[in-house]
């Protein structure tokens, strides 16, 4: 008979700033597990057999995640240990935890599938795997580990040129390196981390998380060259030249905008340029960082993402009155549940079914209002499963001196622009090992998904670099039967 | 991934010229592409255009006119043997390298110095190139380069008068530019007109050009945050059509160009600026105070 195990229905919960302190500033609202809580979640898990484990079907890059809490619980009289065994376990799939375990959607995916939820609380998974990275990082737990990795790393003697420094090309780099290729990325910013440093804010993930996690991509020996554009600065051509294969993951460079009347009035903005002024220039110091950002006393937000509501949190720490303005109603909100709940806690205001048909500006083309039509959802269900909508033909003027758009992007157009690049509806097409039209160029991510989160990129990054290896190994294998 | 300054120096008042380790720009650039360079941890990312380059030795230069705190922080900040942190690109598209006939380049202010690397490339493939600077006298550029490089080379130069602010200079470039564009129109026979610098001058000089039906090229300017195609910061109207002027442009068709639109939105942070510009120079008065 199996042993019996008492049953915590009851989730440990992670302390928060409360929300009227947070609205003042952009430091972090989640504060995370302490080791004594880590391990008091910890011991909820059921601890499902591998080949069972719904989390780790639910998870893009299948961590093992019954693996990594056990360690935690295992090891409760040692800390130290028990981090690292913990840290062990994920860094075999993820280079990036400290980031996943703060921006991951874990309620769809990990979280989604856990047992646990049949009886109570489904276990925080995604919070436990930020704690385990954070405290690595703390006490240098990962650097440890580091050490012992790197040098029994078998060296391949073949080259990799990745495309862009965000999550798809991270961590493909990283797993990439880790079986001993010689990795370079090319990043068009100044900084590594693409959307985890322009895209996401402060006060959800913290950039110097990000750095830390991108310098030590940079101890397994990952090159990252910023300031060059492929497209404009290098080829891919080129790259092709100098390197074995290449992996795009550029990411969804460009914005989607409103196809309405208005749209460059100043003081609209896309929801990338407000938070890459914001995030990555830190126009939130200004002056003291030179980079300005205009946030007038009403803010409307249009799209309700998770990018909208990085923006509209973003926002309202100006102190403005912001407003979420989308055309579906709440039941559609893309954006993750956490978001959208801290969000509201914020005093965010959401308006349903309103669809913006014209931007209204003053004598100096300056936006102060929005129109909207007022739309109403049908019965019948669109191929997403979205209920169709249509125009009432009744409309409202809301004011605005700020208004930020956040319905979506479309992949950079510099790469996908590429000769001989196959693309469809702005996305690079690719075949089932991630591979493009162009024999050893690779990409995932967002530039053949069109938009998606940071662990599906990952995800894409981990199965790219699975990919390209088994090419070079078959291209190692040919090159030595023709010598 | 920082840039040596191989050397610098002030041209002009307020004109500094810079050249620059580069070369990964130096390799790649063309007439008609710019970088982005973000000189400070906290600073900002600028626009600016190489004016000459070395492929081989992996330099390029760059010319500043000193308006914001960002450039007046590199002027006053930077010397040679230091780094610049970031230099991106090259960006843009390169402008149109055709056989014209006879071009007329126009540049206001530091436009000019944009103007030099097209205007010199469409001169060695055999256009007849015009250049013209309208500046304040003060800020005369590149004159000896110019006159080498093309076929002619006009400077255009007005006083500053006393109490002068923006507003005036720009009043008085406008005015000068359409005088002496509208003398040379009159007078010659031109097949392509180029412009660059202020939104409302280059506006002001495609109404005299419009008259004449001459086919114009205008570098636009508007302000620009990443400069990859991923903000849409430099949106502009082109022919009823949103385009980028980073991955679109910078160079467009000046009789498709919204410029009223344009010139909104490239003066639109001017308040914030001179908050930034205050702040830096009270950083240097406490600086001072100290000594």
């Amino acid at each position: 008979m199996a042993v019996k195990r008492k049953i915590i229905k009851e989730r440990v919960p992670t302390p928060e700033r409360p929300p009227e302190e947070r609205v003042k500033s952009f430091v972090e609202v989640n504060l995370g597990y302490t080791f004594e809580l880590a391990v008091k979640e910890a011991e909820r898990c059921l601890q499902c057999p591998y080949d069972y484990a719904p989390c780790i079907k639910g998870c893009p890059v299948h961590i093992d995640i019954p693996g990594f809490i056990s360690k935690l619980v295992q090891y409760r009289d040692n800390p130290d240990k028990a981090v690292k065994e913990a840290l062990n376990v994920i860094w075999a799939c993820n280079s990036l935890p400290a980031t996943t375990g703060r921006v991951c959607p874990q309620e769809d995916q990990c979280e989604m599938n856990c047992v646990m939820g049949k009886v109570g609380d489904k276990i925080n998974i995604g919070k436990l795997e930020r704690f385990v990275a954070d405290y690595a990082r703390e006490k240098g737990i990962d650097e440890e580990l580091l050490f012992e990795i790197v040098p029994k790393i078998e060296k391949k003697g073949q080259r990799v040129a990745i495309i862009g420094a965000g999550p798809a090309g991270l961590t493909a780099a990283g797993e990439l390196a880790k079986l001993g290729y010689d990795v370079t990325i090319y990043e068009a910013l100044h900084e590594a981390g693409g959307v985890l440093m322009y895209g996401i804010p402060e006060f959800r993930l913290p950039k110097s998380i990000v750095e830390s996690e991108i310098d030590k991509l940079r101890k397994l020996g990952v090159k990252i060259l910023t300031d060059h554009v492929v497209g404009r600065t290098v080829t891919i051509e080129e790259l092709l030249e100098e390197y074995d294969a290449v992996f795009i993951g550029s990411g969804a460079g460009t914005p989607r905008l409103v196809n309405a009347p208005g749209i460059n009035l100043n003081g609209i903005y896309t929801a990338n340029e407000f938070l890459t002024r914001v995030n990555l220039m830190k126009a939130y110091l200004f002056p003291e960082y030179d980079t300005p950002v205009y946030v007038g006393d009403k803010v409307i937000v249009i799209g309700a993402g998770n990018t909208a509501m990085d923006a509209a949190r973003s926002a309202r720490r100006f102190g403005a009155e912001v407003t979420i303005a989308y055309r579906r109603g709440p039941e559609d909100v893309s954006a993750r549940i956490e978001e959208v709940h801290h969000a509201k806690e914020e005093g965010i205001k959401f308006e349903y079914y309103i669809n913006p048909v014209e931007f209204i500006g003053d004598e100096n083309g300056k936006v102060k209002a929005v129109k909207f039509e007022k739309m109403k959802a049908l019965d019948e269900r669109d191929s997403r499963g979205k209920r169709k909508i249509v125009g009432t033909g009744e409309y409202v003027v809301l004011e605005a001196d700020t208004v930020i758009i956040a319905i979506g992007k479309h992949p950079n157009r510099l790469i996908i622009n590429t000769p001989g690049l196959k693309v469809e509806r702005g996305r690079i097409v690719v075949d089932e090992n991630l591979m493009t039209s162009i024999p050893g160029v690779f990409a995932g991510g967002d530039a053949i998904r069109g938009e998606a989160t940071v662990i599906l990129a990952m995800g894409d990054g981990r199965r790219a670099a699975k990919a390209i290896h088994e090419y070079l190994t078959k291209k190692r294998e040919e090159q030595k039967a023709n010598a | 991934m920082p840039y040596k300054i191989l050397d610098k120096k002030e041209l002009a008042m307020n004109e500094i010229w810079y050249k620059i380790h580069a070369p990964h720009v130096a390799r790649k650039v063309q007439p008609g592409q710019f970088v982005i360079v973000r000189a400070f941890s906290n600073g900002e990312r600028i626009p600016l255009t190489p004016v000459t380059w070395d492929r081989e030795e992996g330099w390029i230069t760059l010319i500043t006119f000193v308006r914001g705190k960002t450039t007046m922080r590199m002027a006053n900040e930077l010397k040679p043997g230091d780094e610049i942190l970031n230099v991106a690109g090259p960006l843009g598209n390169p402008a149109p390298m055709k056989k014209y006939g006879r071009i007329l380049a126009i540049g206001m202010i530091t436009g000019i110095v944009e103007v030099f690397p097209i205007a010199k490339a469409w001169q060695e493939i055999g256009n007849e190139v015009t250049t013209l600077h309208v500046t304040p006298n003060p800020m005369v550029l590149l004159k000896e380069e110019f006159e080498e490089a093309v076929s002619r080379h006009i400077v255009e130069g007005f006083d500053l008068q006393p109490g002068w602010g923006m507003q005036e200079i720009a009043q008085e470039l406008v005015k000068r530019a359409v005088a002496k564009v509208k003398e040379l129109l009159e007078k010659e026979h031109f097949d392509m007109i180029l412009t660059v610098g202020p939104a409302g001058g280059q506006k002001a000089i495609f109404n005299v050009v419009k008259e004449y039906g001459i086919p114009m090229h205008a570098d636009l300017h508007p302000i620009m945050v990443d400069a990859t195609g991923m903000c849409g910061a430099c949106r502009v109207t082109i022919g009823g059509e949103v385009k980028f002027a980073c991955i679109d442009g910078p160079g467009f068709d000046a009789y498709k160009v919204d410029w009223d639109e344009l010139i909104h939105r490239t003066g639109f942070y001017a308040p914030m600026e001179r908050l930034a510009m205050e702040h830096y120079l009270k950083q240097l008065q406490a600086q001072g105070g100290e000594q």
